[in-house]
């Protein structure tokens, strides 16, 4: 088995091939429908959804790049069905947390060959707080200040529960659901591709 | 509401006049209008767009019945959303709308003001308009019609594709989504959530997340293979079957959403030079 590495940028990207485009395709439609219903209203338009658990699937069998589609696609997708108005700020804030959570391969967690120890762990629970501190905590509100500036104050107040339930969700249901998958992806495992 | 109704669209084209036109019209279309929508916050291009929404929606012959339902929840919604914004902040209308006239005092925090009123009442209106626009579009266009028609505004057709098959499988997503929950209450799953505590209604939330990801992605393999021996993803562009040649319709389509693009040019240029020193106009201010 060749131990070559992979250079960060075609990881970021992810392959885009056929099965990629429908992964993304499904993800976001699931993402949109939990959004919509698998959710526990916490404040205006936000809630503790079940929606963020898509992102780091995603992220662990397609990639950054791939992640991050899935969550503003879906969002978009969400307000599209959900009639809450459209709120593109919220949408490409959460572009930029599926970016982050979608590092998962970058820094050496591989879902697709059952890799995910303690330390990939540590470092997903960073980047999800990362990737909500930037998300919503910076791109949102930037935007928000551009497209709508009196939505300010409640941008903020939005901000920080999304922050908060979001990053619950993905940690405190997102690090099992990968463990499993992870699991689930070694027993399967057991032979090498030669070159 | 019932979640297989509640989403809903449609595979083969209609034979209404919105239904006619093609994936490209629509597409720039809706996306002039969502654009205006989320720019503006003048109620004097708001109502118009509500008024066209409105007319465009009972154009296109929609079940009254599903319609109607659908509006009352979202009214409900947004009705809650606006009094949630309220809690957090009482007197908004003096900073956007810039006077408060007190109509009601509470306490000394929460106060009715006409100005929140008005405020309330413009943003209402501006998210029942965009709703009203979005099921227009959802039901008067397919799957494939939106992937043409967000090729034709320069996205990658990888992209476009993605678009139309999340599209495409929202609704098949959401009836698993009912049958799980109603398997897992046919199993004494309590889901009443006046019943249940938040912490318990997290983790049932979760039970049938698990079971809905496994057959969602179990899809994936099906579709991929599917388009591959079709051959998708070979060619570095793509046309589309849906897509037909432009109509008389369609170009009288295409003057309106030029004009409509202009109208967003312009409010955006208003709104970054000439800034009012309020953000919402009121016929008494």
């Amino acid at each position: 088995m060749s131990k070559e590495k992979k250079n960060i940028g075609k990881m970021l990207l992810g392959t885009w091939d056929t099965k990629t485009v429908v992964g993304v395709a499904i993800g976001a439609a699931l993402f949109a429908v939990l959004m919509n219903y698998g959710g526990i209203r916490v404040f205006t338009n936000t809630s503790l959804t079940t929606a963020m658990i898509v992102v780091p699937i995603v992220a662990g069998l397609f990639g950054p790049l791939p992640a991050a589609l899935v969550a503003g696609l879906g969002n978009v997708l969400a307000d599209l069905i959900g009639g809450w108005g459209f709120w593109f700020d919220w949408s490409i804030g959460n572009f930029f947390m599926g970016l982050f959570i979608g590092l998962l391969p970058v820094y050496g967690a591989k879902i697709e060959d059952g890799i995910f120890q303690v330390k990939h762990m540590i470092g997903y629970v960073i980047s999800v707080l990362v990737g909500n501190l930037v998300g919503f905590g910076l791109v949102t509100p930037l935007l928000t200040f551009l497209f709508y500036s009196h939505e300010l104050t409640i941008t903020w107040a939005q901000a920080f529960s999304a922050i908060v339930s979001n990053g619950i969700v993905e940690i405190v249901i997102g690090i099992p659901v990968l463990l499993l998958l992870a699991k689930r992806n070694a027993k399967k495992n057991n032979l090498s591709t030669e070159d | 509401m019932d979640l297989n109704k509640r989403l809903f669209i449609n595979i083969i084209p209609g034979n209404t006049f919105l239904d006619k036109l093609s994936g490209t019209t629509k597409v720039r279309l809706f996306i002039a209008l969502v654009i205006l929508l989320v720019v503006t916050w003048d109620v004097r291009i708001i109502w118009p767009a509500l008024v066209v929404a409105i007319i465009g929606l009972v154009s296109i012959k929609p079940n009254k019945k599903l319609v109607l339902g659908l509006i009352g929840f979202v009214t409900l919604m947004n009705l809650f959303n606006l009094f949630l914004v309220w809690v957090v902040m009482p007197d908004s209308g003096a900073d956007i709308v810039g006077a408060s006239t007190v109509l009601f005092r509470f306490s000394e925090r929460y106060v009715v003001t006409a100005e929140t009123l008005w405020y309330f009442m413009v943003r209402f209106t501006k998210f029942m308009a965009t709703f009203m626009i979005s099921i227009t579009f959802i039901q008067s266009i397919t799957p494939s019609e939106m992937a043409a028609g967000l090729y034709s505004v320069k996205i990658p057709y990888k992209v476009a594709t993605m678009v139309s098959i999340a599209f495409r499988y929202i609704p098949e997503i959401s009836r698993d989504f009912g049958d799980i929950k109603i398997s897992m209450q046919a199993r004494g799953m309590e889901l009443d959530p006046k019943k249940t505590s938040l912490f318990e209604r997290l983790k049932q939330n979760v039970v049938i997340l698990v079971p809905l990801i496994i057959v969602s992605f179990d899809r994936v393999g099906n579709i991929a293979n599917a388009m591959d021996l079709r051959g998708y993803g070979r060619g570095k562009t793509r046309t589309y079957y849906s897509e037909h040649e432009e109509t008389p319709n369609d170009r009288k389509m295409k003057v309106v959403y030029l004009l409509l693009y202009v109208a967003v040019i312009a409010v955006i240029i208003g709104r970054i030079f000439f800034p009012g020193e309020f953000e919402i106009w009121a016929p008494w201010i």
